[in-house]
């Protein structure tokens, strides 16, 4: 981007976040989950104890937005979405209700009658996680029969032209040598798109350097998504998990924009309402048991929409600050005085 | 909406759709599919009741749905300029036994309700 655009893109971030439809709402609609990863994007330290948030107090909640955008979708979330028995029914009412659905899931119990019974219930969009070939795969997700599953669930998800879909890893020690291999895997299987993450050394993943990169790695992650965007076979692209300097419109379609509370809110297991699941959770701007949820999004959320306080520890005198406002929410956890990873000091370390 | 104008502003000035298009980074992509909600009845043309265990497909598509215990049948399917819809009675004399049924819908709008008496074989 050239510094014209750079001006236009911060305008328009400007205005998105005073605008701050909603229209992307995770629901954590479980705690559960059939696996045990080693790493986890729901933060994952909740008790899988806890029940499933029942469908009737989710619906109230988005019985109180009053005209859902055009492309308003709910992602249900977990845990393990699919362990609920009663997810075709969360479908079919979000879509009475003029929302979209999809779903995050880890595949393992993703089959062709599922599929079907799901389809028939208006999903429209799916996300299905691969952490690497059998191995590194079954070691992420500590299950031996995990890659097995997920690779009939990719084969299904990819089978039909209703889903938008993709697949998602996090790159790792483990799988950072695989990339190539994983790419030839999904595009052998017709897969349109996939998306990269680094992790973020929060939650189960904090002790684990396995689960990490080096600035170097980081950098040939960076060179190689820009060269399988260049290729145009198959849509790859970095997560928005942070700003990359450089980097920006090499490695996705659009440059970083964190809409965690902008456009994206949340309903967790608890009721909590905030946005990204990732995201620290002393973050939550009320809870739909006490709160209005509208009422919430309209008046709540400053700390989402007004991110100065962001400029602190090594983001106080950066120079990239103004496109960069602090990279994502979910780096910001704990006192917040520091974020935890900054992407575009790792790639200038190398 | 109230800022279309606005965001076609920004789009002109270069910059691309992708801006109104995102996805969490623990996310899946938004729907933007077209598709339609398909529902109805079956009934038996002989007696007028519901008929339950009959499998509704549409042609060059895997999806399917049984009717359940009062004929119902809901599905969203992606939109197509035509529809051919199969009916089929898969449970042996369960439930009765009827000929299957197929229908073509030409013109279609974003739901279809069908009203289908199967004649008994």
């Amino acid at each position: 981007m050239n510094r014209l655009q750079k001006y236009i893109y911060r305008r328009f971030k400007k205005k998105e976040t005073e605008i701050h439809d909603l229209n992307y709402l995770f629901w954590e609609c479980t705690s559960r989950c059939n696996l045990s990863c080693l790493h986890c994007g729901s933060d994952c330290v909740r008790d899988a104890s806890i029940p499933d948030m029942p469908l009737g107090d989710f619906l109230k909640a988005i019985d109180t937005i009053p005209i859902p955008t055009g492309n308003f979708t709910v992602v249900l979330t977990g845990g393990e979405p699919l362990l609920r028995n009663d997810l075709e029914q969360c479908g079919r009412e979000i879509r009475k209700r003029g929302m979209r659905w999809s779903m995050v899931t880890n595949g393992y119990l993703y089959t062709a009658e599922k599929q079907n019974t799901l389809l028939n219930a208006g999903l429209g969009a799916l996300t299905i996680s691969l952490d690497g070939m059998e191995e590194s795969h079954n070691w992420l997700r500590n299950a031996k029969q995990s890659f097995t599953k997920v690779d009939k669930a990719i084969d299904l998800a990819a089978s039909t032209p209703r889903l938008n879909f993709d697949v998602v890893t996090c790159v790792n020690q483990h799988n950072f040598t695989e990339l190539d291999a994983i790419y030839n895997y999904l595009t052998d299987k017709k897969v349109k798109a996939w998306r990269l993450f680094t992790i973020v050394p929060i939650g189960r993943a904090k002790n684990n350097p396995e689960l990490f990169l080096s600035a170097c790695q980081f950098k040939e992650l960076m060179e190689f998504i820009a060269d399988k965007r260049n290729e145009k076979e198959m849509d790859v692209k970095f997560s928005c998990e942070g700003y990359v300097g450089n980097y920006e419109t090499k490695v996705r379609e659009g440059a970083f924009f964190c809409r965690a509370g902008i456009n994206i809110g949340s309903v967790f297991i608890d009721g909590s309402i905030s946005a990204c699941p990732n995201i620290d959770r002393s973050f939550a701007q009320g809870n739909i048991y006490t709160d209005n949820f509208n009422e919430v999004w309209q008046t709540r959320f400053q700390p989402f929409r007004n991110r100065n306080w962001t400029r602190t520890g090594k983001c106080e005198k950066c120079t990239e600050y103004k496109n960069c406002g602090g990279s994502g929410m979910h780096l910001w956890h704990g006192e917040k005085k520091n974020v935890l990873v900054c992407h575009t000091e790792k790639l200038k370390q190398v | 909406m109230k800022h279309t104008f606005y965001r076609k502003i920004i789009q002109g000035l270069s910059l691309t759709s992708v801006m109104f298009v995102f996805q969490a980074c623990y996310g899946t992509p938004q729907d933007f599919g077209n598709d339609i909600n398909l529902a109805g009845v079956v009934t038996s043309s002989a007696t007028g009741k519901p008929v339950k265990g009959i499998k509704i497909s549409i042609e060059n598509s895997h999806q399917y749905q049984l009717t359940d215990s009062i004929g119902r049948f809901a599905m969203y399917v992606p939109k197509m300029e035509s529809y051919n819809i199969k009916f089929e009675d898969i449970d042996s004399i369960n439930n009765g036994s009827f000929r299957s049924k197929d229908t073509t819908l030409t013109t279609v709008n974003n739901s279809i309700y069908l009203n289908i008496a199967l004649e008994s074989r």
